[in-house]
C-alpha cells in the first residue's frame, strides 16, 4: 500500500457514497411511493441482517478468504432459535444466545478447517455452507414470536414501535446500532492487534508468520468473530421474516459479500475497512428496494447488481495498478 | 499433488450435501402421532363426500403386496408439504403399504428434485409419486418412467405435457377454481369501491413464480375471475407486470393508462419472503391500490411482512382499508385471518392430495385404471376457520 495522501475522491468509500445519493435521487424522482418514509423503513428492516453478516464477513475477505457459510448459518441458527422457542418453550433471550454461539461455534470449525488445517477458504465453507443448510431443513417452518406475542421485545431492539395499529409510530432505532458496530469494528480494524494482523495476513502471510505473528490463532479468529456476527444477523433475520423458512438461506451470503466489495476490500485481500462495507450493503439494499417501485421486473435486479459489482471491482483493480505504478 | 488432495475435498463436500438432502424426515413421527384427531375428523369428512367423489373408485380398494413407494415432494420447507406426508401416511397404513418421502431443500432446487427422481427411478419402484417444482424438467424422467413401466401418480401440481403413458392419475387442487375463488371474495369486499372510484384504482397479485403450472394456474385463475367480474360491472381492467402472467390473462380490454381497474402482477427474482415482501410493498405503497392476493404462503406471508410498516391491510374496504387476501396457511397466515388483516384465504387439501395420491399408486400398481382425483380450493375466514370441513387442512 503507498503511504503517499490521497485525495477524498480517489477513496472508493468516498465514491461509493456518491452512489448511494445518487440512486436514492434517482429512485426517489422516478417513484414518489419511493420517497415514502416506510419505504426507509423496510429497507432499513431489511438491510440489518446483511450489514450484519458483511461486517462480519468483510474479515475473512480482507484476509483474501471467503465465508461462503454466513446466509445458510444465519437461516439454520435462526431456525434452530426458534424452534427451541416453539417447541420447548425456551425464553427468547436464550434462543438468541443460542443463535450467537452457534454462530461462533461454525466459526470456530471454518476458523479450525482454514487456519490451522490449511482448507482452501472457498471449500471449507462451502462445506459448512452444506451442513448449516442441512441442518436448518431438519427443523420445520418456524415463526419467532411476533411483536404482540410474548417474547415479541427482541423486535424491539431493531424498531421501536409505540402504539398500535395504524397509529403506531415506528422508529428504527436498529440504524443507531448498526453504525456504532460499525465505527467499533472500523476501530478494531485498524487499531488493535487483531485488526493490524487481519490485514497482515491478507497482505502477506508467510511474512506475517515470519515477524512472528501467531498467524494460526488469528486466522481462526477472523472466522470467529464472522461466525459471531452471522450469529447477530439470524436475530435480525428472525426480526423481519415472518417465518423462517427451512432450506433457504443460500444466496443471501452473496448480497453480503458483494456489499462488502462494492464498499472497496480488495478482491486479492490485504485492504478493506468497515466503513466501506457499511455504505457499499446500502448500494445492494438500495437497488434490491429500489428497483422494483420503479417498475422493473426483479429478475433485472439481479442483472443490475451484477454489473454494479463488476464496476467495482474494475475500480479497485485500476486503483491497485496506479498505486504500484507510482 | 495439491488439485489431486482439492478433487478428493470437493467429492468429500458433494458427498456430504448429498447426506443432507437425503429423505431425513425427522417431524414425520411425531407428526403421526399428533395428526390422529385431525385424521378423524378428515376421514368423517371424507365418508361424507364420497358418494360423488372420482375418489368413489377406490372403495374396497385393497393393495395386492406390500408396494413401497417414492413420494416425491417439493420441499419440507412448509408445514404444507408435512400435511401431504400425513395424508400418505394415513393412506399408506389403511393399506398396508409403505412409501418414502423424499424431497429438495427448497422448492427453487430444481435440478436436485430431478436427480432424486432419476435415482428413485433407477430403483424400478413399483410407483412414482410426483410434486414437481419444475413441470418442464421433469420430462425425461418421465419418459423413462414410461418405458419402464413405472405408474407415476402426480399430486399438488400436475404436468400438462407429460410424455404419453407415464403419468396413471393426477391428484390436484383445482388451481383455476381455487384462483377464482380467491378472486370471488375478494371481488364481494371492493365492488363498491371500484364502483365509487374516481380515477384508477390497482389490484395486486404477488405469485412466488411463474414456472410451476400450480402457481401458473392459481395466478391465472384470479386474474382471469377478476376480469370476468370487474367487466360485468362495466369497468375496463388492464393487466400490467410479469410477462407471463400478462400474456396468460384473457378478456382485458383497456391499455394500462386509462384502465379503471389495474391487475399489476408481481414475481420476485428467487421464492423468498424478503423479495415477495419488496414486490408486495412496492404495490401496497401506491395510493390507489385497494387490494391484494399472495398466491401461496410464501407469497403471502411476503405481502404481511410487507404491511407490517405499511399498515395499510384491513377488512373495511370502505374506510380505505386495502383488502387482503391469501392463501394456504401456516400460523401466521392463520393469525392474519384470525385478526382481520387478511379478508380471508383459500386452503387447498395438502392432506386429501398426500392421501389420495398412495390411494391412486396402489390402484396403478394393482394394475388398475385410476382416473384423476381433483381436490378444491376453499374459501375460509375468520367466522368458519373451527369448521369441521376447514380446520383439520389448516396446517400450522
Amino acid at each position: 500500500m503507498t503511504k503517499k495522501k490521497k485525495s477524498i475522491l480517489s477513496d472508493q468509500r468516498f465514491i461509493v457514497l456518491i452512489v448511494v445519493i445518487a440512486l436514492t435521487a434517482v429512485f426517489s424522482f422516478m417513484s414518489k411511493e419511493f420517497r415514502q418514509y416506510n419505504t426507509l423503513l423496510s429497507l432499513l428492516d431489511f438491510s440489518y441482517y446483511d450489514l450484519l453478516m458483511a461486517i462480519g464477513v468483510t474479515f475473512p475477505l480482507i484476509t483474501g478468504g471467503v465465508d461462503l457459510s454466513i446466509g445458510t448459518g444465519m437461516v439454520c441458527y435462526a431456525l434452530i432459535g426458534g424452534t427451541l422457542i416453539r417447541s420447548h418453550g425456551v425464553p427468547v433471550v436464550v434462543a438468541m444466545l443460542v443463535c450467537v454461539l452457534l454462530g461462533v461455534l461454525i466459526g470456530i470449525l471454518n476458523g479450525v478447517l482454514i487456519g490451522v488445517m490449511n482448507l482452501p477458504p472457498f471449500l471449507a465453507t462451502l462445506c459448512t455452507c452444506m451442513i448449516t443448510r442441512g441442518a436448518g431443513s431438519l427443523c420445520t417452518a418456524t415463526p419467532w414470536p411476533g411483536l404482540t406475542q410474548e417474547g415479541g421485545w427482541f423486535h424491539s431492539i431493531f424498531k421501536l414501535t409505540i402504539g398500535t395499529g395504524r397509529s403506531a409510530d415506528r422508529y428504527p432505532i436498529g440504524f443507531l446500532w448498526m453504525v456504532i458496530l460499525v465505527l467499533l469494528m472500523e476501530f478494531v480494524l485498524n487499531h488493535t492487534k487483531f485488526g493490524r494482523y487481519t490485514i497482515a495476513i491478507g497482505s502477506n502471510k508467510e511474512a506475517a508468520a515470519l515477524s512472528g505473528i501467531n498467524v494460526k490463532f488469528y486466522h481462526v479468529m477472523v472466522y470467529v468473530v464472522c461466525g459471531l456476527f452471522t450469529g447477530l444477523a439470524a436475530i435480525a433475520y428472525a426480526a423481519v421474516t415472518p417465518t423462517v423458512q427451512p432450506g433457504t438461506g443460500a444466496g443471501l451470503e452473496m448480497d453480503a459479500i458483494g456489499g462488502v466489495f462494492v464498499g472497496g476490500v480488495a478482491a486479492t485481500g490485504g485492504y478493506g475497512s468497515v466503513l466501506g462495507t457499511f455504505v457499499g450493503i446500502f448500494v445492494i439494499m438500495l437497488l434490491k428496494t429500489g428497483l422494483p417501485y420503479v417498475g422493473l421486473q426483479a429478475n433485472w435486479q439481479q442483472i443490475i447488481t451484477g454489473l454494479v459489482l463488476i464496476v467495482a471491482v474494475l475500480i479497485d483493480i485500476i486503483k491497485e495498478k496506479k498505486a504500484a505504478a507510482l | 499433488m495439491k488439485i489431486k488432495k482439492l478433487i478428493a475435498l470437493g467429492l468429500c463436500a458433494a458427498m456430504v450435501s448429498s447426506m443432507t438432502v437425503a429423505p431425513v424426515f425427522a417431524a414425520e413421527e411425531e407428526a403421526t402421532e399428533e395428526a390422529a384427531e385431525t385424521e378423524e375428523a378428515a376421514a368423517e369428512e371424507e365418508t361424507t363426500e364420497e358418494a360423488a367423489d372420482p375418489a368413489a373408485q377406490f372403495e374396497g380398494l385393497k393393495a395386492n403386496e406390500a408396494y413401497e413407494f417414492p413420494m416425491m415432494v417439493k420441499s419440507f420447507q412448509s408445514t404444507y408439504w408435512q400435511a401431504a406426508v400425513e395424508g400418505m401416511q394415513k393412506a399408506a397404513d389403511e393399506l398396508g403399504v409403505t412409501f418414502t418421502p423424499q424431497g429438495p431443500n427448497s422448492e427453487s432446487d430444481i435440478a436436485d428434485q430431478v436427480n432424486m427422481i432419476n435415482t428413485a427411478i433407477a430403483a424400478k419402484p413399483v410407483g412414482l409419486g410426483l410434486a414437481a417444482c419444475d413441470t418442464s424438467s421433469v420430462t425425461e424422467a418421465l419418459e423413462k418412467c414410461a418405458a419402464d413401466g413405472i405408474p407415476v401418480v402426480t399430486f399438488d401440481t400436475g404436468v400438462a405435457d407429460a410424455p404419453e403413458g407415464s403419468v396413471v392419475a393426477e391428484v390436484v387442487t383445482d388451481n383455476t377454481q381455487a384462483g377464482a375463488v380467491a378472486a370471488e371474495n375478494m371481488y364481494g369486499a371492493i365492488k363498491d369501491v371500484i364502483a365509487n372510484a374516481e380515477g384508477q384504482v390497482i389490484i395486486g397479485e404477488v405469485n412466488q413464480d411463474a414456472t410451476a403450472q400450480n402457481i401458473q394456474m392459481r395466478g391465472a385463475g384470479f386474474i382471469n375471475k377478476m376480469i370476468e367480474l370487474i367487466q360485468a360491472d362495466g369497468k375496463t381492467v388492464a393487466v400490467a407486470g410479469n410477462e407471463f402472467y400478462v400474456n396468460a390473462a384473457e378478456g382485458a380490454d383497456a391499455k394500462e393508462a386509462d384502465a379503471d381497474v389495474v391487475i399489476q402482477v408481481a414475481v420476485p427474482a428467487q421464492t423468498t419472503v424478503e423479495l415477495c415482501s419488496t414486490e408486495a410493498q412496492a404495490i401496497l405503497s401506491k395510493e390507489n391500490c385497494i387490494a391484494i392476493f399472495g398466491s401461496n404462503q410464501v407469497a403471502a406471508e411476503g405481502v404481511l411482512a410487507a404491511n407490517a410498516n405499511l399498515n395499510v391491510l384491513g377488512s373495511d374496504a370502505a374506510a380505505g382499508d386495502v383488502i387482503g387476501v391469501g392463501f394456504d396457511a401456516g400460523s401466521i397466515i392463520k393469525a392474519a385471518v384470525q385478526d382481520g388483516t387478511f379478508l380471508g384465504a383459500v386452503t387447498q387439501s395438502p392432506l386429501m392430495m398426500g392421501y389420495y395420491a398412495i390411494y391412486a399408486l396402489t390402484a396403478a400398481a394393482n394394475g388398475d385404471e385410476v382416473e384423476d382425483v381433483p381436490t378444491a380450493g376453499y374459501w375460509y375466514d375468520a367466522t368458519n376457520m373451527e369448521d369441521e370441513s376447514i380446520a383439520p387442512n389448516l396446517y400450522d
